[in-house]
Parts: structure tokens; sequence; C-alpha cells
């Protein structure tokens, strides 16, 4: 799962990426509201977290233009600015969530989860396909109740398909979904996950679906 | 309205006392004048019978004297008429009389008289009336020097003018009245306008208007354009103090939350104690930081009179805010509030104490919260009920200390109903937890109510 986070004080920006990357997620970072908006616009997150006060362009005018744009990403607003009337402000403008400053970590991830989760249209924190049970609370993964030990991009590959089960993704997408932008991508690569995760798992509930992409469904 | 009232007082004071002096002056003068004419009659017509007398008074060789032609006008014939005439020879007083005077002598005073001068003397009558006398001295051949004289009763005369002096006054206290009124009305109406400026502010006061509405006259105007402008500017200032302190929070709440996501760092490397130590003090210094927000929107509040939201705009724009932070749980939020119930108060404060209440509410319930609203004469009538597990009677007594969490596993500030509360009576209102009929807990809130009325530049757009 990519993760968008927009605030400009840089070393709290970096906070959260180290906790979001500890969370599993692939995460880019921007520090002025113009870019931000821009990159939420144009690149494919499973969520964005926004600051307000932001340079170049204030957070609530970023919000309005996605949401009038049509650009339906769930985005949690984490701001200093906590009164009630500007959360109604800020989730009437297009928040899904609402978080003031400070806050407790714990909180923000458990948050995002349920955002990221939600907007999936998985309604429990738990996604199951076949004996593969996703604990999206907890990042881990079990077959059968035994514990799954994958790499980072392994986790986001299966969770990102797990969070759109039964749903043919196209490699595009995956790839878009699993990589922070910097990264160095391969389409190759994308390939040899899905090899080591079918490994892995042991059952077969990776679908590769011809020309399309991938899909997670209950074994056959 | 004392002001006022002393400055009309004065001004119709002033005139009344003016429009007296004037009339007393003016009667008096016309008094004088009244008398003099009537006087002046008198002694015309008496000069006249005194004329008609010498003319028709003769002596005769002997020395006797005789009025030879009687004097025409009846009452001299009649007795105690009131109108007399006598002639006086230098020995013998009252030698020839009136019929009137009958067996009374008038008694002229001692004078000298030269031929052709008339002298008057006030004499005595004879039934003790004052009468008027004109007299004048003839020399006739063998008769000696007389005095010739003629009297007319005053009587008449002073209750002609008594009369005419009973009317004047009559006719002038109405003509003063008149003119009283004449120079009170302008007064008044020139007044009217200060007293609708005053019933205009008063309006501002409770609430059902944020500016001075009105047509005043040009005089007027000016000044209820430049009171105006100072609402709108104090309404400026607000927001700008507002503004400030956004700008306040933003500095101080992200270092704090660098600093509580530091303290997390160091519990995962292992450092548990400093941690905590660091987690703590974030979390005082937090609470003071939104403590004394809390207190400088609420005193900007009450520095600004007029402003006003509705009521069910500002507590369904919680409600959708609700919806999304609680979505997982699936509540049931139900909303009777009237179309005409207002907060006399500003919005943000309006939010402020039902975000937190709601959100609490939310917290606590197990599916299902309500919000039902009323108007009671000048104050709101506010309930919030919850279906979760409520308080006992102990815990809602402590749930308003600050800072303090009666469940440490729900999460989110223990401020926020101390926030609630101290909001609650900067606004003079009340606050009470009770049980619910829901089987949770039940706020009731008692807020100032802002009459429906014309909106102004200090209403929130909606």
């Amino acid at each position: 799962m990519r993760i968008l986070v927009v605030e400009d004080e840089k070393r709290l920006a970096a906070q959260l990426v180290d906790m979001l990357k500890m969370a599993g997620y692939a995460v880019d970072t921007v520090a002025d509201g113009e870019e931000g908006w821009f990159l939420g616009d144009t690149e494919p997150y499973d969520a964005v977290i926004l600051d307000l006060g932001l340079p170049q362009m204030d957070g609530i005018t970023i919000l309005r233009k996605w949401r009038a744009a049509g650009r339906g990403t769930p985005v949690l607003v984490l701001t200093a600015r906590g009164s009630w009337h500007d959360k109604v402000t800020g989730l009437d403008a297009g928040a899904d969530d609402y978080l003031a400053k400070p806050f407790q970590p714990e909180e923000l991830l458990a948050r995002l989860r349920a955002l990221v989760r939600r907007s999936a249209g998985q309604a429990s924190p738990e996604i199951a396909c076949g004996g593969v049970v996703l604990d999206t609370n907890a990042a881990k993964v079990t077959v059968n109740g035994q514990a799954v030990a994958l790499t980072s991009h392994e986790f986001r590959v299966l969770a990102y398909l797990m969070h759109h089960k039964g749903r043919v993704v196209p490699r595009s997408e995956l790839t878009e979904h699993v990589y922070a932008q910097d990264f160095d991508r391969d389409s190759n690569t994308i390939e040899v996950f899905i090899g080591r995760l079918r490994r892995k798992l042991g059952i077969d509930i990776i679908r590769t679906v011809r020309g399309l992409g991938y899909k997670v469904d209950e074994p056959e | 309205m004392r002001q006022s009232a002393s400055l009309r007082l004065r001004l119709i004071l002033g005139a009344a006392a003016w429009i007296a002096v004037a009339l007393l002056a003016g009667g008096i003068v016309l008094m004088e004048l009244f008398q003099n004419h009537v006087e002046r009659q008198l002694r015309t017509e008496v000069a006249n019978h005194l004329e008609q007398l010498l003319a028709g008074l003769e002596a005769a060789p002997d020395g006797s004297v005789d009025v030879i032609r009687p004097l025409s006008d009846p009452r001299f014939h009649k007795p105690y008429s009131g109108l007399y005439w006598q002639v006086d020879a230098p020995d013998q007083a009252g030698l020839l009389r009136s019929r009137s005077l009958w067996d009374f002598v008038l008694s002229l005073p001692a004078d000298e008289l030269n031929f052709t001068e008339w002298h008057w003397h006030p004499v005595v009558g004879p039934s003790g009336q004052s009468l008027l006398a004109m007299e004048r001295s003839v020399d006739l051949p063998a008769a000696g020097r007389l005095r010739v004289s003629a009297a007319i009763d005053v009587a008449d005369m002073e209750a002609v003018t008594t009369s005419f002096g009973r009317i004047l006054a009559l006719s002038f206290a109405a003509l003063g009245c008149g003119l009283l009124a004449a120079a009170a009305a302008p007064v008044v109406l020139a007044l009217r306008p200060l007293r609708r400026m005053r019933r205009a502010l008063a309006h501002i006061r409770s609430g059902s208007a944020s500016r001075l509405e009105g047509d005043f006259p040009l005089e007027i105007q000016p000044l209820i354009d430049d009171l105006n402008a100072l609402l709108a500017h104090d309404a400026a200032m607000i927001e700008r103090a507002r503004v400030q302190a956004g700008n306040l929070a933003h500095g101080l709440k992200t270092p704090l939350a660098i600093l509580a996501n530091e303290a997390s760092a160091l519990e995962r490397r292992g450092s548990g104690d400093e941690a905590e130590v660091i987690r703590q003090e974030v979390a005082r210094m937090q609470a003071q930081v939104d403590y004394q927000l809390a207190q400088a929107r609420a005193a900007a509040a009450r520095q600004l009179p007029g402003a006003r939201c509705k009521l069910v705009a500002c507590v369904d724009g919680v409600r959708r805010a609700l919806v999304r932070l609680h979505a997982e749980r699936n509540l049931i939020i139900e909303m009777t509030i009237p179309e005409d119930a207002y907060f006399r108060g500003q919005r943000e404060d309006c939010e402020e104490i039902f975000g937190n209440l709601l959100d609490n509410a939310c917290k606590w319930a197990g599916s299902r919260v309500a919000v039902t609203g009323r108007v009671k004469g000048e104050q709101l009538s506010v309930t919030i009920d919850d279906d979760g597990p409520g308080l006992s009677a102990d815990q809602r007594v402590a749930v308003f200390e600050r800072g303090r969490r009666l469940d440490e596993a729900v999460p989110g500030s223990g401020l926020g109903l101390s926030i609630v509360r101290d909001l609650v009576e900067i606004y003079r209102g009340e606050i009470h937890l009770i049980e619910s009929p829901l089987g949770g807990l039940r706020v009731e809130l008692l807020l100032p109510a802002a009459r429906s009325g014309a909106a102004g530049v200090l209403d929130h757009k909606a």
C-alpha cells in the first residue's frame, strides 16, 4: 500500500515516514502544498496524510481541489488545528479522518489502516482468503494459523491484492501501489514477488489473468 | 434614558420659562394699556358732564347761582346713582348739588386753580364709594369764585378692568400652553431618532441584529454609520485574534507532536522510562495549550455582542464530522432541532461545545445518539442522549475535573468536557449530567438563545 505524506515540518515528516515504513507501507513525502496537490492528483495512493498549514497551497484548498476533480483517495488530515470548528471544516472539505497534533503514533496507524481497508471495501481488519489471513492491525500474515515471514515488498504486494480481493489488479497498478515514487522500478520484479509469495504461502490464492493482471481469490 | 430625558426636559422647561416671562410681560403691558384707556374714557365722560354743567350755570344779579339748564344724563337725578355734580361757593361747600348726591356733600380737597385748569381728585361718595372728581374754577359776577365739579363712581371701571384681566389671564394661559406644545413638539421629534437608536442598540445586545438598521435623519446617520463600522471592525479584530491563536497552536503543537513521536521511538529502543516522562510532560503541555486556546476563544466570544449561529446548522456540521470520524461504528445520530433556534454566540464555540459532547456520546454509545433541542424563552434547551453504559452519580461529578479520564481504553483528551464546562460557564449557561432514558448518559444544556431576526454582518455565513 502506498501512502502520500504532505507535511512541511521536516522532522515530523521523517518520523512519519519511519513509522509508516515500519508498518509496511511505501511512502512518498512532499513538503509544499502545490507539489502535494499535484502528486495526489496524478499518482495513485491508497491514502494521504495531509497537514493543513502548508506553504504554497493550504491543505483545505488541496482537499477541495482533489474532491472537485473526482479523486476519491482516502485522506487523513493531521494538523495542529484541533478545534471542532476546524474538524467540521476539514471533514466537510472532503477529509475522511481528522487527527489533531500532537497524536499517539499508534492511533495514527490504526486510523490509517481502517481508512485503507474501508476504501478497498474491506469491512473487517482481518482479510481472509482460502486459509490465508491478513491481519491488517498487526501487519501479519498467517496460513492456516501458521505465521509466514514476508519481506516488506512481498507483504505490500499481498496486502494490496488481498485488499482488492476478487478484483483483477493490472500489473501497472500493482507496481504503482507497491513502490514509492523515487524507487527504481523494474517491471519484472513484480513477477518475482508473486513467485516468491506463491512459494511462501503454499496455497494457490494468487491467480494470473493473462494480459490483465493478478487476482486474489478462493482456491478452486 | 436619563440623559435623553433631562435634555428634553431642560429644553422644554427652558421654553416654558421664556414663554411664561414673555406672556407675563405682555399681560402686564396689556393690562396697563387697558386700564389707561378705560380711565381716559371715564375722564372724558366726566369732562363732558362738567362742560355741560358749566354751560348751564348762571349767576343772578343778586349773587345767587343756579343751573338753568339741567344736565341730560338721568343718572344725575337718581339718588346715589354714581354720577354726581356739585358747585362750591367760596364760603359754602355744596351750594348746588345734583339730585343724585341727595344730602351728601362732596368734600373736595383744598386746591388752588387757575381759571383754565382742570384738576382731578379722588373723593369719597355718598355711600362710601370711591369717586373720581373733576373740578374747575369759574368766576361769576356777583357770585365770586366757584368750584364746579363732577364725579363718577370708579367701581365700574374697576369691574371692567378686573373682568378684562381675568379674560386676559385665561387666554394668555391657553396661548402659553399652545406655545409650549409648539415648542415641545420639535424637541420630542428631534430626540426620537435617539430613542430609535437605543432600541436598535438593544437589538444588537440581545443578538437579534448585528448592525444598526433603520432610517435615521441626516444629522444622526453619520453616527449610525460609524457605529456599524465599529461593530464590523470589532468582528474583524476577533477574527484576527482567532487566526493568531490558530497560529500559536500550529507553532506549539507540531513541536509537541515531534516530541511525542520521539518518545515512542525511545520506547522502541528500550528507554521506556524516559519515554514515559516525555510523553507525560508533552500531554501536560498539550493540555495547557488547549486550555489557553479555549479561554482565548471564549473571552473573544464575550466581547462580541450580536454574534449568533443557527443551532441546527452547527449541530448538523458536527454530526457529519462525527459520522466520518466514527465510520467504523455504524452509529445512528438522531437530531431534532427547530429551524428558529439560534445560539447567541460564536459558531466556533457552539461547534466546540457540541463537538466535544457528541464525540463523547459517540465514543461511549452502543449504537444510538439522540440530540433534541428547543427554544425556552431566552434560552436554548438541548439534550444529548446515548445508549452506552452511562455514568454513576460519583463519576458524573468527577468527569468535569480537568484532564481526568474515566476510561483509559477510550482514546481522547479528558480535557474536552472541561472545555465544555468552561465555555458553558462563560456563556452563563448550565450543564447537567443525568441518567438517560436510552440507558446511557444524558447531558442537559441550557445556552443563551438569540432571537431569530434579520441576518447581519456578524452572522456566520452558514
